[in-house]
Protein backbone atom coordinates (compact mmCIF):
# COMPACT_ATOMS: atom_id res chain seq x y z
CA UNK A 1 0.00 0.00 0.00
CA UNK A 2 2.48 2.73 0.53
CA UNK A 3 4.07 2.01 -2.85
CA UNK A 4 1.13 3.30 -3.81
CA UNK A 5 0.79 6.53 -1.89
CA UNK A 6 3.22 8.77 -4.04
CA UNK A 7 2.43 12.61 -4.77
CA UNK A 8 5.29 12.95 -7.00
CA UNK A 9 3.06 13.22 -10.39
CA UNK A 10 1.24 16.40 -8.83
CA UNK A 11 4.66 18.41 -8.55
CA UNK A 12 5.32 18.14 -12.38
CA UNK A 13 4.39 20.99 -14.30
CA UNK A 14 1.56 20.85 -16.76
CA UNK A 15 -1.68 22.26 -17.43
CA UNK A 16 -3.87 20.57 -14.91
CA UNK A 17 -1.56 21.09 -12.56
CA UNK A 18 -1.13 24.82 -13.12
CA UNK A 19 -4.97 25.74 -12.35
CA UNK A 20 -6.23 26.35 -8.88
CA UNK A 21 -6.79 24.00 -6.61
CA UNK A 22 -9.96 25.93 -5.73
CA UNK A 23 -11.33 25.52 -9.32
CA UNK A 24 -10.17 21.78 -9.49
CA UNK A 25 -12.17 20.99 -6.25
CA UNK A 26 -15.42 22.66 -7.86
CA UNK A 27 -15.55 20.84 -11.23
CA UNK A 28 -14.50 17.93 -9.52
CA UNK A 29 -16.84 18.06 -7.35
CA UNK A 30 -19.86 18.85 -9.85
CA UNK A 31 -18.60 15.71 -12.07
CA UNK A 32 -18.79 13.54 -8.68
CA UNK A 33 -22.48 14.58 -8.44
CA UNK A 34 -23.12 13.96 -11.87
CA UNK A 35 -21.71 10.55 -11.48
CA UNK A 36 -23.31 9.38 -8.44
CA UNK A 37 -26.38 10.90 -9.51
CA UNK A 38 -26.65 9.19 -13.11
CA UNK A 39 -29.34 6.33 -13.46
CA UNK A 40 -27.44 5.43 -16.85
CA UNK A 41 -24.31 3.52 -17.53
CA UNK A 42 -22.97 6.10 -20.17
CA UNK A 43 -22.34 9.09 -18.13
CA UNK A 44 -20.19 7.72 -15.57
CA UNK A 45 -18.73 5.46 -18.48
CA UNK A 46 -17.71 8.36 -20.27
CA UNK A 47 -16.30 10.29 -17.10
CA UNK A 48 -13.86 7.17 -16.87
CA UNK A 49 -12.86 7.27 -19.96
CA UNK A 50 -12.23 11.17 -20.16
CA UNK A 51 -10.19 10.79 -16.69
CA UNK A 52 -7.93 7.68 -17.21
CA UNK A 53 -7.08 8.92 -21.17
CA UNK A 54 -6.00 12.57 -19.39
CA UNK A 55 -3.84 10.35 -16.47
CA UNK A 56 -2.89 8.20 -19.46
CA UNK A 57 -1.94 11.61 -21.27
CA UNK A 58 0.02 12.96 -18.52
CA UNK A 59 2.72 10.04 -18.33
CA UNK A 60 1.23 8.59 -15.13
CA UNK A 61 2.53 4.79 -15.23
CA UNK A 62 -0.19 2.51 -15.85
CA UNK A 63 1.10 -0.08 -13.19
CA UNK A 64 0.56 2.75 -11.05
CA UNK A 65 -3.27 3.26 -12.12
CA UNK A 66 -3.91 -0.64 -12.24
CA UNK A 67 -2.63 -0.89 -8.84
CA UNK A 68 -4.86 1.93 -7.59
CA UNK A 69 -7.60 0.84 -9.54
CA UNK A 70 -7.50 -2.98 -8.11
CA UNK A 71 -9.37 -2.71 -4.72
CA UNK A 72 -12.40 -0.94 -5.62
CA UNK A 73 -12.26 -3.37 -9.01
CA UNK A 74 -12.46 -6.05 -6.70
CA UNK A 75 -15.43 -4.42 -4.33
CA UNK A 76 -17.35 -4.05 -7.86
CA UNK A 77 -16.95 -7.61 -8.50
CA UNK A 78 -18.38 -8.64 -5.14
CA UNK A 79 -21.53 -6.26 -6.06
CA UNK A 80 -21.61 -7.48 -9.67
CA UNK A 81 -22.12 -11.09 -8.43
CA UNK A 82 -24.57 -10.39 -5.40
CA UNK A 83 -26.76 -8.73 -7.79
CA UNK A 84 -26.62 -11.04 -10.60
CA UNK A 85 -27.36 -13.98 -8.30
CA UNK A 86 -30.11 -12.70 -5.81
CA UNK A 87 -31.63 -9.38 -7.88
CA UNK A 88 -34.12 -9.84 -10.69
CA UNK A 89 -35.99 -12.30 -12.30
CA UNK A 90 -35.06 -12.77 -16.10
CA UNK A 91 -32.77 -16.26 -15.90
CA UNK A 92 -29.16 -15.65 -17.93
CA UNK A 93 -27.55 -19.17 -16.55
CA UNK A 94 -27.23 -21.22 -13.81
CA UNK A 95 -24.10 -22.42 -11.55
CA UNK A 96 -24.01 -25.63 -9.73
CA UNK A 97 -21.92 -24.98 -6.41
CA UNK A 98 -21.42 -28.31 -4.45
CA UNK A 99 -25.20 -29.65 -5.31
CA UNK A 100 -26.86 -26.29 -5.26
CA UNK A 101 -27.58 -24.45 -8.02
CA UNK A 102 -27.58 -20.75 -8.64
CA UNK A 103 -29.32 -18.66 -11.06
CA UNK A 104 -28.06 -15.42 -12.67
CA UNK A 105 -30.53 -13.00 -13.76
CA UNK A 106 -29.95 -10.59 -16.23
CA UNK A 107 -31.44 -7.02 -14.11
CA UNK A 108 -29.05 -7.98 -11.60
CA UNK A 109 -26.46 -8.61 -13.92
CA UNK A 110 -27.25 -5.29 -15.59
CA UNK A 111 -27.58 -3.55 -12.15
CA UNK A 112 -24.41 -4.67 -10.78
CA UNK A 113 -22.43 -3.50 -13.96
CA UNK A 114 -24.48 -0.11 -13.91
CA UNK A 115 -22.86 -0.29 -10.08
CA UNK A 116 -19.43 -0.72 -11.56
CA UNK A 117 -19.63 1.90 -13.68
CA UNK A 118 -20.05 4.26 -11.74
CA UNK A 119 -17.59 3.61 -9.36
CA UNK A 120 -15.21 3.53 -11.99
CA UNK A 121 -16.53 7.11 -13.05
CA UNK A 122 -16.27 8.85 -9.87
CA UNK A 123 -13.17 6.74 -8.58
CA UNK A 124 -11.21 8.26 -12.07
CA UNK A 125 -12.34 11.59 -11.40
CA UNK A 126 -10.94 11.35 -7.69
CA UNK A 127 -7.76 9.68 -9.13
CA UNK A 128 -6.97 12.56 -11.67
CA UNK A 129 -7.64 15.30 -8.99
CA UNK A 130 -5.23 13.50 -6.87
CA UNK A 131 -2.27 13.47 -9.25
CA UNK A 132 -3.11 16.90 -10.57
CA UNK A 133 -3.30 18.44 -6.86
CA UNK A 134 -0.59 18.56 -4.12
CA UNK A 135 -2.13 17.60 -1.17
CA UNK A 136 -1.29 20.89 0.90
CA UNK A 137 -2.55 22.62 -1.91
CA UNK A 138 -6.16 20.75 -1.63
CA UNK A 139 -6.09 21.32 2.27
CA UNK A 140 -5.71 25.62 1.47
CA UNK A 141 -8.57 24.96 -0.59
CA UNK A 142 -10.71 23.65 1.70
CA UNK A 143 -9.44 26.29 4.07
CA UNK A 144 -10.62 28.64 1.29
CA UNK A 145 -14.36 26.93 1.16
CA UNK A 146 -14.16 27.75 4.97
CA UNK A 147 -13.02 24.19 6.44
CA UNK A 148 -12.34 24.51 10.08
CA UNK A 149 -8.91 26.02 10.59
CA UNK A 150 -8.20 23.07 13.27
CA UNK A 151 -9.61 20.43 10.57
CA UNK A 152 -6.73 21.65 8.01
CA UNK A 153 -3.92 22.41 10.64
CA UNK A 154 -4.35 19.48 11.21
CA UNK A 155 -4.53 17.12 7.99
CA UNK A 156 -1.56 19.32 7.12
CA UNK A 157 0.72 18.36 9.63
CA UNK A 158 -1.04 14.52 9.05
CA UNK A 159 0.60 14.87 5.92
CA UNK A 160 3.45 16.20 6.38
CA UNK A 161 4.45 13.38 9.01
CA UNK A 162 3.44 10.50 7.31
CA UNK A 163 6.12 10.79 4.99
CA UNK A 164 8.73 11.29 8.05
CA UNK A 165 7.44 8.71 10.04
CA UNK A 166 7.42 6.31 7.05
CA UNK A 167 11.23 6.80 7.07
CA UNK A 168 11.40 5.40 10.36
CA UNK A 169 8.79 2.95 9.75
CA UNK A 170 10.44 1.38 7.34
CA UNK A 171 13.86 1.15 9.15
CA UNK A 172 12.51 -0.50 12.62
CA UNK A 173 10.65 -3.02 9.75
CA UNK A 174 13.88 -3.67 7.75
CA UNK A 175 15.56 -3.89 11.30
CA UNK A 176 13.01 -6.80 12.22
CA UNK A 177 13.27 -8.70 9.10
CA UNK A 178 17.09 -8.83 9.29
CA UNK A 179 16.34 -10.15 12.97
CA UNK A 180 14.29 -12.66 11.81
CA UNK A 181 11.00 -10.98 13.44
CA UNK A 182 8.65 -12.40 10.92
CA UNK A 183 9.95 -15.86 9.96
CA UNK A 184 6.87 -17.70 11.90
CA UNK A 185 3.42 -16.46 12.17
CA UNK A 186 3.61 -15.81 16.23
CA UNK A 187 6.73 -14.12 15.86
CA UNK A 188 5.62 -11.71 12.98
CA UNK A 189 2.38 -11.13 14.63
CA UNK A 190 4.14 -9.49 17.61
CA UNK A 191 7.14 -8.02 15.64
CA UNK A 192 4.31 -6.10 14.33
CA UNK A 193 2.63 -4.95 17.35
CA UNK A 194 5.98 -3.99 18.30
CA UNK A 195 6.81 -1.43 14.93
CA UNK A 196 3.00 -0.15 15.99
CA UNK A 197 4.35 0.73 19.44
CA UNK A 198 7.09 1.86 18.24
CA UNK A 199 5.77 4.07 15.51
CA UNK A 200 3.37 5.54 17.99
CA UNK A 201 6.14 6.22 20.76
CA UNK A 202 7.91 7.92 18.01
CA UNK A 203 4.89 9.87 16.86
CA UNK A 204 4.53 10.87 20.90
CA UNK A 205 8.41 12.08 21.08
CA UNK A 206 8.06 14.12 17.42
CA UNK A 207 5.11 15.71 18.49
CA UNK A 208 6.77 17.74 21.35
CA UNK A 209 9.55 18.51 19.04
CA UNK A 210 7.56 19.75 16.50
CA UNK A 211 5.96 22.11 18.48
CA UNK A 212 9.00 23.30 19.88
CA UNK A 213 10.04 23.95 16.22
CA UNK A 214 6.79 25.69 15.23
CA UNK A 215 6.97 27.63 18.36
CA UNK A 216 10.35 28.85 17.68
CA UNK A 217 8.87 30.43 14.31
CA UNK A 218 6.33 31.66 15.36
CA UNK A 219 3.45 29.47 15.90
CA UNK A 220 1.11 30.35 18.53
CA UNK A 221 -1.72 27.66 18.81
CA UNK A 222 -3.15 28.70 15.07
CA UNK A 223 -1.15 28.05 11.37
CA UNK A 224 -1.80 31.46 9.37
CA UNK A 225 -3.58 30.42 6.56
CA UNK A 226 -3.62 34.05 4.67
CA UNK A 227 -5.95 35.90 3.11
CA UNK A 228 -7.01 34.03 -0.26
CA UNK A 229 -6.49 35.81 -3.31
CA UNK A 230 -9.58 36.06 -5.77
CA UNK A 231 -9.60 33.82 -9.03
CA UNK A 232 -7.74 35.28 -12.14
CA UNK A 233 -10.45 35.74 -14.92
CA UNK A 234 -8.79 32.80 -16.52
CA UNK A 235 -9.51 30.67 -13.88
CA UNK A 236 -12.87 31.53 -13.56
CA UNK A 237 -13.23 30.79 -17.16
CA UNK A 238 -11.69 27.30 -16.75
CA UNK A 239 -14.31 26.85 -13.87
CA UNK A 240 -16.98 28.32 -15.72
CA UNK A 241 -16.80 25.88 -18.99
CA UNK A 242 -16.09 23.09 -16.44
CA UNK A 243 -19.16 23.28 -14.94
CA UNK A 244 -20.95 24.40 -18.13
CA UNK A 245 -19.54 21.43 -19.84
CA UNK A 246 -20.40 19.14 -17.14
CA UNK A 247 -24.19 20.06 -16.99
CA UNK A 248 -24.10 19.57 -21.01
CA UNK A 249 -23.13 16.12 -20.55
CA UNK A 250 -25.63 15.52 -17.95
CA UNK A 251 -28.30 17.08 -20.06
CA UNK A 252 -27.54 15.40 -23.30
CA UNK A 253 -27.12 11.35 -21.30
CA UNK A 254 -29.46 11.65 -18.66
CA UNK A 255 -32.23 13.71 -20.11
CA UNK A 256 -32.02 13.15 -23.72
CA UNK A 257 -31.85 17.28 -24.21
CA UNK A 258 -30.62 16.47 -27.90
CA UNK A 259 -32.61 13.20 -28.46
CA UNK B 1 -35.95 -6.77 -7.67
CA UNK B 2 -34.69 -9.02 -5.13
CA UNK B 3 -37.02 -12.28 -4.34
CA UNK B 4 -38.18 -11.67 -1.08
CA UNK B 5 -38.89 -15.76 -1.07
CA UNK B 6 -35.03 -16.55 -1.28
CA UNK B 7 -34.38 -19.56 0.42
CA UNK B 8 -31.27 -19.72 2.71
CA UNK B 9 -29.50 -21.82 0.56
CA UNK B 10 -29.31 -19.73 -2.09
CA UNK B 11 -28.21 -16.96 -0.39
CA UNK B 12 -25.48 -19.44 1.65
CA UNK B 13 -24.39 -20.66 -1.65
CA UNK B 14 -23.94 -17.03 -3.36
CA UNK B 15 -21.74 -16.27 0.24
CA UNK B 16 -19.47 -19.44 -0.66
CA UNK B 17 -19.34 -17.92 -4.33
CA UNK B 18 -18.32 -14.55 -2.76
CA UNK B 19 -15.40 -16.11 -0.73
CA UNK B 20 -14.10 -17.10 -3.86
CA UNK B 21 -13.47 -13.42 -4.45
CA UNK B 22 -10.32 -11.37 -3.07
CA UNK B 23 -12.43 -7.77 -2.55
CA UNK B 24 -13.37 -8.31 1.12
CA UNK B 25 -9.65 -8.19 2.05
CA UNK B 26 -9.45 -4.51 0.64
CA UNK B 27 -13.06 -3.79 0.89
CA UNK B 28 -12.47 -1.95 4.48
CA UNK B 29 -14.49 1.43 2.82
CA UNK B 30 -16.64 1.45 1.11
CA UNK B 31 -15.92 2.49 -2.72
CA UNK B 32 -16.16 6.05 -4.69
CA UNK B 33 -19.13 5.86 -6.32
CA UNK B 34 -20.89 3.49 -4.87
CA UNK B 35 -23.66 5.16 -3.17
CA UNK B 36 -26.47 6.95 -4.66
CA UNK B 37 -26.53 10.69 -3.80
CA UNK B 38 -29.10 10.61 -1.31
CA UNK B 39 -27.23 7.99 0.92
CA UNK B 40 -24.09 9.78 0.55
CA UNK B 41 -25.24 13.03 1.75
CA UNK B 42 -27.06 10.97 4.67
CA UNK B 43 -24.04 9.46 6.03
CA UNK B 44 -22.58 12.63 5.55
CA UNK B 45 -25.13 14.47 8.19
CA UNK B 46 -24.54 11.11 10.37
CA UNK B 47 -21.03 11.88 10.19
CA UNK B 48 -20.76 16.30 10.74
CA UNK B 49 -21.77 16.35 14.16
CA UNK B 50 -19.41 13.52 15.54
CA UNK B 51 -16.32 15.54 13.54
CA UNK B 52 -17.99 19.20 15.09
CA UNK B 53 -18.06 17.99 18.40
CA UNK B 54 -14.27 16.47 17.92
CA UNK B 55 -13.01 19.84 16.70
CA UNK B 56 -14.24 21.10 19.64
CA UNK B 57 -12.80 19.03 21.80
CA UNK B 58 -9.41 19.55 20.10
CA UNK B 59 -9.75 23.35 20.69
CA UNK B 60 -10.64 22.69 24.22
CA UNK B 61 -7.63 20.46 24.74
CA UNK B 62 -5.44 22.78 22.75
CA UNK B 63 -6.15 25.97 24.81
CA UNK B 64 -5.27 23.78 27.72
CA UNK B 65 -2.37 22.22 26.64
CA UNK B 66 -1.11 23.92 23.21
CA UNK B 67 1.21 21.00 21.53
CA UNK B 68 -1.86 19.18 21.45
CA UNK B 69 -2.42 20.02 17.82
CA UNK B 70 0.59 18.87 16.96
CA UNK B 71 0.24 16.15 19.00
CA UNK B 72 -3.23 14.89 17.39
CA UNK B 73 -1.22 15.07 14.03
CA UNK B 74 1.16 13.14 14.49
CA UNK B 75 -0.98 10.27 16.44
CA UNK B 76 -2.91 10.83 13.41
CA UNK B 77 -0.42 9.89 10.56
CA UNK B 78 1.26 6.96 12.76
CA UNK B 79 -2.23 5.68 13.15
CA UNK B 80 -2.42 6.53 9.11
CA UNK B 81 0.60 4.03 8.55
CA UNK B 82 -0.50 1.63 11.06
CA UNK B 83 -3.65 0.96 9.34
CA UNK B 84 -1.76 0.71 5.67
CA UNK B 85 0.45 -1.79 7.07
CA UNK B 86 -0.34 -5.00 5.47
CA UNK B 87 -1.79 -8.56 7.51
CA UNK B 88 -1.84 -11.66 6.31
CA UNK B 89 -5.31 -13.23 6.36
CA UNK B 90 -4.64 -17.10 6.27
CA UNK B 91 -8.17 -17.73 5.14
CA UNK B 92 -8.12 -15.85 2.05
CA UNK B 93 -4.65 -15.91 1.08
CA UNK B 94 -4.11 -12.42 0.77
CA UNK B 95 -2.76 -9.53 2.72
CA UNK B 96 -5.43 -7.02 4.73
CA UNK B 97 -5.18 -3.97 6.71
CA UNK B 98 -6.27 -2.80 10.38
CA UNK B 99 -8.52 -0.28 10.92
CA UNK B 100 -6.79 1.35 13.67
CA UNK B 101 -9.57 2.91 15.14
CA UNK B 102 -9.52 0.67 18.20
CA UNK B 103 -6.09 1.79 19.35
CA UNK B 104 -7.71 5.37 18.31
CA UNK B 105 -9.70 5.99 20.50
CA UNK B 106 -7.93 4.38 23.57
CA UNK B 107 -5.28 7.03 22.73
CA UNK B 108 -6.91 9.55 21.63
CA UNK B 109 -10.53 9.24 22.71
CA UNK B 110 -13.59 8.67 20.72
CA UNK B 111 -14.19 12.19 19.41
CA UNK B 112 -11.30 12.83 17.96
CA UNK B 113 -10.90 9.54 16.51
CA UNK B 114 -13.75 10.92 14.42
CA UNK B 115 -11.14 13.93 13.15
CA UNK B 116 -8.46 11.80 12.67
CA UNK B 117 -10.43 9.01 10.61
CA UNK B 118 -12.14 12.08 8.92
CA UNK B 119 -8.25 13.19 7.64
CA UNK B 120 -7.25 9.56 6.86
CA UNK B 121 -10.04 8.73 4.67
CA UNK B 122 -9.43 11.96 2.92
CA UNK B 123 -5.84 11.21 2.44
CA UNK B 124 -6.69 7.52 1.65
CA UNK B 125 -9.50 8.58 -1.33
CA UNK B 126 -7.24 11.11 -2.61
CA UNK B 127 -3.92 9.36 -2.90
CA UNK B 128 -4.99 5.39 -2.63
CA UNK B 129 -8.34 4.98 -4.19
CA UNK B 130 -9.29 3.42 -1.24
CA UNK B 131 -13.19 5.08 0.10
CA UNK B 132 -14.25 8.23 -1.68
CA UNK B 133 -15.28 11.65 -1.48
CA UNK B 134 -18.87 10.97 -1.88
CA UNK B 135 -18.64 7.98 0.50
CA UNK B 136 -16.16 10.03 2.97
CA UNK B 137 -19.30 10.56 5.47
CA UNK B 138 -19.98 6.49 5.39
CA UNK B 139 -16.93 5.44 6.04
CA UNK B 140 -16.26 8.38 8.83
CA UNK B 141 -19.63 7.04 10.52
CA UNK B 142 -18.35 3.22 9.86
CA UNK B 143 -14.58 3.69 11.21
CA UNK B 144 -14.49 6.78 13.35
CA UNK B 145 -17.76 6.68 14.78
CA UNK B 146 -19.14 2.70 14.64
CA UNK B 147 -15.40 1.69 14.70
CA UNK B 148 -14.12 4.22 17.20
CA UNK B 149 -17.04 4.32 19.82
CA UNK B 150 -17.39 0.32 20.02
CA UNK B 151 -13.52 0.15 20.74
CA UNK B 152 -13.36 2.91 23.28
CA UNK B 153 -16.76 1.65 24.96
CA UNK B 154 -15.71 -1.74 25.17
CA UNK B 155 -12.14 -0.94 26.51
CA UNK B 156 -13.82 1.06 29.07
CA UNK B 157 -16.05 -1.83 29.93
CA UNK B 158 -13.73 -4.30 30.22
CA UNK B 159 -11.35 -2.34 32.56
CA UNK B 160 -14.24 -1.46 34.57
CA UNK B 161 -15.18 -5.32 34.68
CA UNK B 162 -11.72 -4.97 36.26
CA UNK B 163 -10.25 -7.06 33.38
CA UNK B 164 -6.51 -6.71 33.00
CA UNK B 165 -5.54 -4.20 30.81
CA UNK B 166 -4.52 -6.26 27.77
CA UNK B 167 -7.17 -8.22 27.93
CA UNK B 168 -9.50 -4.96 27.53
CA UNK B 169 -7.26 -3.90 24.60
CA UNK B 170 -7.79 -6.67 22.89
CA UNK B 171 -11.48 -7.03 22.79
CA UNK B 172 -11.58 -3.41 21.78
CA UNK B 173 -9.97 -4.31 18.77
CA UNK B 174 -11.41 -6.91 18.00
CA UNK B 175 -14.79 -5.16 18.59
CA UNK B 176 -14.02 -2.05 16.54
CA UNK B 177 -13.03 -4.12 13.79
CA UNK B 178 -16.04 -5.91 13.37
CA UNK B 179 -18.24 -2.76 14.07
CA UNK B 180 -16.55 -1.14 11.23
CA UNK B 181 -17.41 -3.61 8.86
CA UNK B 182 -20.97 -4.79 10.33
CA UNK B 183 -21.17 -1.16 9.92
CA UNK B 184 -20.38 -0.90 6.06
CA UNK B 185 -22.46 -3.92 5.49
CA UNK B 186 -25.73 -1.94 6.95
CA UNK B 187 -24.09 1.32 4.42
CA UNK B 188 -24.51 -0.88 1.62
CA UNK B 189 -27.43 -3.04 2.29
CA UNK B 190 -29.87 0.00 2.57
CA UNK B 191 -28.26 1.61 -0.25
CA UNK B 192 -28.46 -0.77 -2.39
CA UNK B 193 -31.17 -3.17 -1.63
CA UNK B 194 -33.43 -1.59 -4.02
CA UNK B 195 -37.26 -2.51 -3.99
CA UNK B 196 -36.25 -6.38 -2.36
CA UNK B 197 -35.07 -7.51 1.16
CA UNK B 198 -32.75 -5.54 3.09
CA UNK B 199 -32.18 -8.28 5.79
CA UNK B 200 -30.67 -10.88 2.30
CA UNK B 201 -28.55 -7.63 1.34
CA UNK B 202 -27.35 -7.54 4.52
CA UNK B 203 -26.50 -11.21 5.23
CA UNK B 204 -25.32 -11.84 2.19
CA UNK B 205 -22.55 -8.47 2.06
CA UNK B 206 -21.76 -9.33 6.00
CA UNK B 207 -21.02 -12.95 4.86
CA UNK B 208 -19.25 -11.96 2.32
CA UNK B 209 -16.59 -9.93 4.37
CA UNK B 210 -16.44 -13.08 7.06
CA UNK B 211 -13.26 -15.06 5.17
CA UNK B 212 -11.33 -12.24 5.93
CA UNK B 213 -13.01 -9.90 9.05
CA UNK B 214 -13.03 -12.64 11.59
CA UNK B 215 -9.43 -13.64 11.29
CA UNK B 216 -8.71 -10.27 10.56
CA UNK B 217 -10.92 -8.85 13.93
CA UNK B 218 -8.78 -11.21 15.90
CA UNK B 219 -5.43 -10.03 14.60
CA UNK B 220 -6.46 -6.20 14.77
CA UNK B 221 -6.88 -7.34 18.42
CA UNK B 222 -3.91 -8.96 19.13
CA UNK B 223 -2.16 -6.20 17.17
CA UNK B 224 -4.00 -3.25 19.66
CA UNK B 225 -3.06 -4.72 22.94
CA UNK B 226 0.47 -6.08 21.68
CA UNK B 227 1.38 -2.15 20.47
CA UNK B 228 -0.17 -1.33 24.03
CA UNK B 229 1.75 -3.54 25.48
CA UNK B 230 4.77 -1.86 23.66
CA UNK B 231 4.19 1.49 24.82
CA UNK B 232 3.51 0.57 28.90
CA UNK B 233 6.52 -0.95 28.72
CA UNK B 234 8.76 1.75 27.27
CA UNK B 235 6.96 4.55 27.83
CA UNK B 236 4.20 4.82 30.37
CA UNK B 237 4.08 8.03 30.94
CA UNK B 238 3.30 8.78 27.12
CA UNK B 239 -0.30 7.04 28.01
CA UNK B 240 -0.57 9.16 31.31
CA UNK B 241 0.11 12.14 29.13
CA UNK B 242 -3.10 12.10 26.89
CA UNK B 243 -5.33 13.91 28.76
CA UNK B 244 -9.34 12.19 29.10
CA UNK B 245 -7.48 9.37 27.12
CA UNK B 246 -8.61 5.80 27.94
CA UNK B 247 -5.77 4.63 29.12
CA UNK B 248 -4.91 7.44 31.63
Amino acid sequence: MFDLFSDIFTYRDNALTRIDPRVKLLIALAALVAVVSAERPILPFGFFVLCLGTVAALGVPAKLVALRLAAPFSTVAVLVVIHTFVTGTTPLFTLTLGGWTLTAKAEGFRQGLFLGNRVLGALSIVLLLGIATPAHRIFQALRGFRISKEWVEVAILMYRYIFVLLDRVGDLAAAQRLRLGYRAPRRGLASFSALAGATIVHSFEQARRTHDAMRLRGYRGTMPFGPFPALKRRERGILLLGLAGILAAYAILEWGVAG
Amino acid sequence: MIDQRMPIRTILATAVLLCALPSPAFAMHIAEGILPLPWALLWYAVAFPFVAWGLRDLRRRSREAPWFKPLVGLVGAALFLISCMPIPVPTAGTCSHPSGAGIAAILIGPWLTAVVASIALTLQALFLAHGGLTTLGANIVSMGVAGAWVGWGVFAAARRFGLPWFAAAFLAGLFSDWATYATTSLELAAALHGEGSFTTMFSLILLAFVPTQLPLGILEGFLCAGALKFIRSRRPELLRAVPEGGTS
